[in-house]
């Protein structure tokens, strides 16, 4: 158990350093970004002050020696837009993404498990074909467009719904929505395939057998077994979620890691694109991690 | 250098032509979604030669010019856009970009990252493990912060548009690929071949790849709804295509600021995108369903189990 | 919109979502809602539009400001100020300020500031209206400091309104996100979803009558309009034209930027001063206008009235697309290589419907018979195209711009744009050169008819650049306020002038 997890961990970090790096040279890459944070008619000096006072004016090389050398001190450097540390920054948005795909990702596991189920255990049914169906539209809608459609219905229009931003619980309906839209969509057809072939299992046949209530078998038997596949997707779509996370706190303005990180790199702000991508992949490593002792815990003859 | 070679059908259908309409015909839905795409490639293919300059015309006089009105003829019956062009028009020609960059991207990364899982299989040399390494970074991370940071970098355009695409994607491909491959090769048709002395580069090609081409051809066609689906995102973004170009994404992008007032213009195209995308998603499912043996059944006793 | 969807919107927003409205009235509360977030709020960044529409004249207050209708420096901070000699300014400040952390204002608080904005040991934007002039200061006594600039600065007391007075125990060599300033009002919260100010009862002039004011962020116009309509926000800066319906509400105000297009002269065909005339003329200037609504000015020149220079007499250019053709033709009959292809390079978000503007554009001189192809580019590829050096193999190209001065004088104008040092300049010409240098150093009336002179020059000889149109700005102002939108609303919105009411 212990050596798997050193090696699980020695693999990841080892990525996560491989992923800073490639990151590091590409977003430098970009151009000067003294030209963002000066005024257009700034002088060729200013510039060049702006370069010092920011490093920027050391060879590349240099420039990620310094900064692999900061890492170990555990600085992960200052903001150039904020002023302040850009590891307090990512830290503070955070949170803010975390809460939305914990509360999206459940709420699509939990339906899709329900709605799969009671898909699969009445194939071709009316039933079956609506919930197919649904799930396809999800898997296949464009987030952002759901996104600007909603705001233009339930905001705009029937002003159900505040348009964007935080607060209330009535501004988590829309952003939640949205997210859930694709993992809930792959998720069901996850779940409809794997119950599909529980039910047709030899166990279940004898559990029929037996007289076992209806409810008992789908729910009690077939599931249990089903479950490892769906947490293998489930976890697969947890980073993917990021994207989703991207685009929905775009555009409802929510202050989370994905509008971030689209705003950093944007703005060239490189020390926080740096320690939001420090973050991201730090949290889904740390949740493969987790789904591997989940399957422990799901199937017994797994052992690390 | 071309490892497709004509004589191989996609294992996945069985039987001829007539046998798979037969079969679609009984799936109401996929027929549906098969037509539409008919359609649409039709349209895509034939559509700057049915609309002419229409799409880019200016009419700085019929700026949002609402739907569902003929007085400006047929043309502008889903609208107009913020130039007071017909979105009818743009869309058909948004169509051929669209599917192009998606078509170039999926083509690219199956091509690079097939190529890359057959190296990556067969050799166990260090370039086999820095592969299957860069294919976990560009996996373990969220694929469209990927795409913004590279499309960023080399700025956006078509090409740097379909690189990025492809790299997000190649992974899927590459681990596949490796994974037949590590299978295939303790086969006794390549010892057989290694024995008589063929160099690895000839058994890779003309034994192995034939064999694995298939099942990539069956991922890169549920791929392509990604595909389109990522490439509206970067467009919506910014960072996708740019003017005078576009596509269905930046299309959306466009009509963002106008929700309010003219609701059309963003409307239109992402609906296209999800009708493409869920159409391409329920005729992949059919074929899947059609496949396996072992539910091909539902299929065949459609109207029974519908009742 | 239907309206009375929108009072049902109202009402319900009101309820779920801005449960505090009702008590927000009582005690003089408003909510300003921001296109952008205000990345900091260093007092050496208020030219920056999100910086300085929370801080200018709220927070921390300037050594003069700009009189909106007139473009003259007026009294804030400093009450007089007098020329020594060309090089030496004397400034008298206002007596019994203090700032908010009671530190009294003298003439060592104002050197301080000054030399923390050009010491170079922090990010200061505000000082690059100054160019590269270098400043000494002397406090000659308690309430008076002397400026002494290394060459005439006629318009010192305008620079003046960009030198932002903040406490002496501000750090010197680091921006800072909580400024102490002498304004009316002490900022209190900063953080990534709010900024709040609070009343300052220690202010020197008249108490404002709002007590609080919470600034939010939201980038969508139409996002930030519904939210005044339904009492979420109480004012937005700036809304897209098509968002601006309520003429109840919406108050449309001419800001000081002007849109056009650089046309680069050094390079081929666009070296010929017919072509140059033509890509004028095959405009369809009124269409284009349907772009940006109905109340925005045509322009021929750089700046805007108001400001110290501009002619009004200055015609624009027509629509004439035969006459554009004709010049094309002439210019290929003289061996002119017209048929190159010319970029047209725009930059994604300049101003609303830039990019739609830059298709149209490009479609109408495609139309007239010139090979235009439009490139889009994000901010800091454009920049290497707008300023110098350029890059080498750039090829004939045209340029997106937008030129915003509001600070009274075209000094701030023409230099960058026509002398050949300036850093957007294509021009090479010694004459006109010498003619700016001689506008620059002037005064007075005489300033003024130079500028005058320049402008006429660069709009009928030189045509070096497609001025298009002097930008209007939308606010929308929730019906509560007593407020209205000027020239300045892009560089500061004081709360002191916002009245509620009753």
């Amino acid at each position: 158990m212990i050596s798997y997890l050193g090696r699980r961990a020695s693999h990841s970090i080892l990525s996560v350093i491989g992923l800073l790096t490639l990151v590091f040279f590409l977003t430098r890459l970009t151009g000067d970004p003294s030209a963002l944070y000066l005024p257009l008619d700034s002088t060729a000096e200013a510039r060049a002050a702006f370069a010092r006072l920011n490093g920027l004016d050391q060879p590349i090389h240099w420039q990620f020696l310094g900064y692999l050398r900061d890492l170990l001190q555990l600085d992960f450097g200052e903001s150039l837009r904020q002023n302040r540390s850009a590891m307090q920054v990512a830290l503070e948005a955070f949170p803010e993404t975390l809460k939305l795909a914990v509360v999206a990702i459940t709420l699509s596991t939990a339906l899709a498990i329900l709605v799969g189920s009671l898909a699969a255990a009445r194939p071709g049914s009316i039933f079956d074909r609506i919930a197919s169906l649904v799930s396809l539209v999800g898997a296949s809608a464009p987030d952002f467009w759901v996104a600007i459609v909603g705001i233009l219905i339930f905001a705009v229009g029937l002003g159900l719904l505040p348009t964007s931003g935080t607060g209330s619980w009535a501004h988590w309906i829309m952003p939640t929505f949205v997210l859930m839209l694709r993992p809930f969509g792959l998720l069901v057809q996850v779940v409809r395939g794997t119950m599909l072939s529980a039910l047709a299992s030899p166990y279940i046949k004898t559990a029929r057998a037996k007289g076992l209530p209806r409810q008992k078998i789908i729910f009690g038997h077939a599931l249990r077994n089903s479950l490892l596949p769906v947490v293998t997707v489930a976890g697969d779509l947890a980073t993917s979620l990021v994207n989703g996370a991207v685009v929905v706190e775009s555009i409802f303005g929510w202050p989370g890691i994905g509008k971030l990180m689209i705003d950093s790199i944007i703005q060239r702000d490189f020390a926080v694109v740096q320690s939001t991508i420090l973050v991201t992949a730090t949290a889904i490593f740390i949740l493969n991690i987790a789904i591997d002792l989940l399957y422990a815990v799901l199937d017994p003859r797994i052992r690390y | 250098m071309t490892i497709i070679t004509p004589d191989i059908k996609p294992a996945a259908v069985p039987g001829s032509g007539r046998v798979l309409f037969a079969y679609l015909k009984r799936d109401r839905l996929a027929l549906a979604a098969a037509i539409f795409l008919a359609i649409v490639v039709i349209a895509a293919v034939l559509g700057p030669w049915l609309v002419g300059d229409a799409a880019s015309r200016l009419g700085l006089r019929q700026r949002n010019l609402a739907p569902f009105s003929l007085a400006s003829g047929w043309i502008y019956v889903l609208g107009a856009d913020t130039l007071g062009r017909p979105i009818l028009a743009r869309l058909i020609v948004g169509a051929q970009n669209t599917f192009g960059i998606a078509a170039a991207a999926v083509f690219a990364s199956m091509l690079v990252g097939g190529t890359l899982g057959l190296i990556a299989g067969y050799s166990e040399r260090w370039y086999s493990h820095l592969i299957l390494r860069l294919a976990d970074v560009v996996m373990s991370f969220p694929s469209l912060l990927l795409a913004l940071i590279v499309l960023y970098t080399l700025g956006p355009s078509i090409t740097n548009l379909v690189i990025v695409l492809a790299v997000t994607r190649m992974p899927i491909y590459l681990r596949t690929a490796r994974a037949e491959v590590l299978e295939l090769r303790e086969r006794m048709f390549v010892s057989a071949a290694r024995a008589m002395g063929a160099k690895p580069a000839r058994i890779i090609i003309r034994h192995i790849a034939p064999l694995v081409l298939p099942t990539l051809v069956t991922i890169s066609a549920i791929d392509f709804a990604t595909v389109i689906l990522s490439e509206s995102a970067l467009s919506f973004l910014g960072l996708g295509i740019q003017p005078p170009d576009f596509t269905w994404g930046a299309m959306v992008a466009n009509g963002r600021g106008y929700l309010a007032t003219a609701w059309w213009i963003a409307f239109w195209p992402g609906l296209a995108i999800m009708l493409t995308t869920l159409s391409l998603n329920i005729l992949s499912n059919w074929a899947r369903t059609l496949a396996d043996p072992q539910q091909r059944w539902r299929l065949q006793t459609l109207r029974k189990a519908a009742r | 919109m239907n309206r009375s969807l929108h009072t049902i919107a109202a009402v319900v927003l009101m309820t779920a979502a801005a449960p505090s409205a009702v008590a927000q009235e009582a005690a003089q509360e408003i909510r300003i809602v921001l296109p952008e977030q205000p990345a900091n709020l260093e007092p050496c960044g208020t030219i920056i539009t999100n910086v300085g529409q929370i801080l200018s004249q709220n927070v921390v207050e300037s050594l003069t400001v700009i009189d909106p209708n007139s473009g003259q420096p007026q009294p804030k901070l400093a009450t007089e100020w007098t020329s020594v000699d060309p090089t030496t300014w004397r400034i008298k400040l206002r007596e019994g300020v203090k700032f908010q952390d009671g530190t009294e204002l003298n003439a060592d608080a104002v050197v301080f500031s000054i030399n923390r904005m050009i010491s170079g040991k922090l990010t200061c934007s505000n000082i690059a209206k100054f160019g590269d002039a270098k400043l000494t200061l002397t406090p000659v006594d308690k309430l008076t400091v002397e400026i002494k600039s290394d060459r005439p600065e006629p318009i010192m007391p305008t620079l003046l309104s960009v030198v932002m007075i903040v406490s002496p125990k501000t750090p010197v060599d680091q921006a800072v996100n909580d400024p102490v300033g002498t304004g009316p009002f002490t900022l209190s919260t900063f953080s990534p979803r709010t900024v709040v100010l609070d009343a300052f009862d220690g202010y020197w002039g008249n108490k404002p009558q709002i007590t609080k004011a919470t600034y939010v962020w939201r980038p969508e116009s139409s996002i930030r309009a519904a939210m005044v309509e339904t009492g979420e926000a109480d004012l937005t800066p700036s809304i897209a034209i098509q968002d601006a319906s309520n003429p109840e509400t919406d108050f449309a105000y001419l800001n000081s930027e002007t849109t056009a297009i650089r046309i680069d002269a050094a390079e081929p065909p666009l070296d010929d001063l017919r072509v140059r005339k033509a890509l004028n003329l095959a405009i369809d200037w009124e269409g284009l206008a349907q772009l940006f609504g109905d109340d925005v000015k045509r322009a021929s020149q750089m700046v805007v009235s108001g400001i110290n220079g501009h002619d009004d007499a200055l015609e624009p250019w027509p629509y004439d697309p035969e006459e554009a053709k004709k010049l094309i033709e002439e210019a290929r009959a003289a061996g002119v290589a017209v048929d190159t292809e010319i970029k047209l390079i725009g930059r994604n978000g300049i101003y609303p419907n830039g990019a739609e503007a830059m298709e149209a554009m490009m479609t109408m001189w495609q139309d007239a018979g010139l090979n235009v192809k439009l490139t889009m580019l994000d901010v800091a590829d454009w920049l290497r195209y707008l300023q110098k050096p350029f890059p080498a193999e750039r090829g004939p190209n045209l340029l997106q711009m937008m030129h915003d001065n509001n600070k009274g004088d075209a000094a701030f104008t023409v230099p960058i744009f026509y002398r050949s040092s300036g850093s957007y300049s294509t021009l090479a010409d010694p004459a006109f050169d010498k003619q700016i240098d001689e506008a620059l150093a002037a005064t007075g009336e005489a300033r003024t008819n130079s500028f005058k002179a320049i402008f006429g020059k660069a709009r009928n000889e030189v045509v070096a650049d497609i001025p298009m149109f002097h930008m209007i700005g939308y606010t929308r102002v929730g019906t509560r306020l007593e407020w209205k939108p000027d020239i300045t609303t892009n560089s500061e919105i004081p709360l002191a002038n916002i009245a509620i009411k009753d």
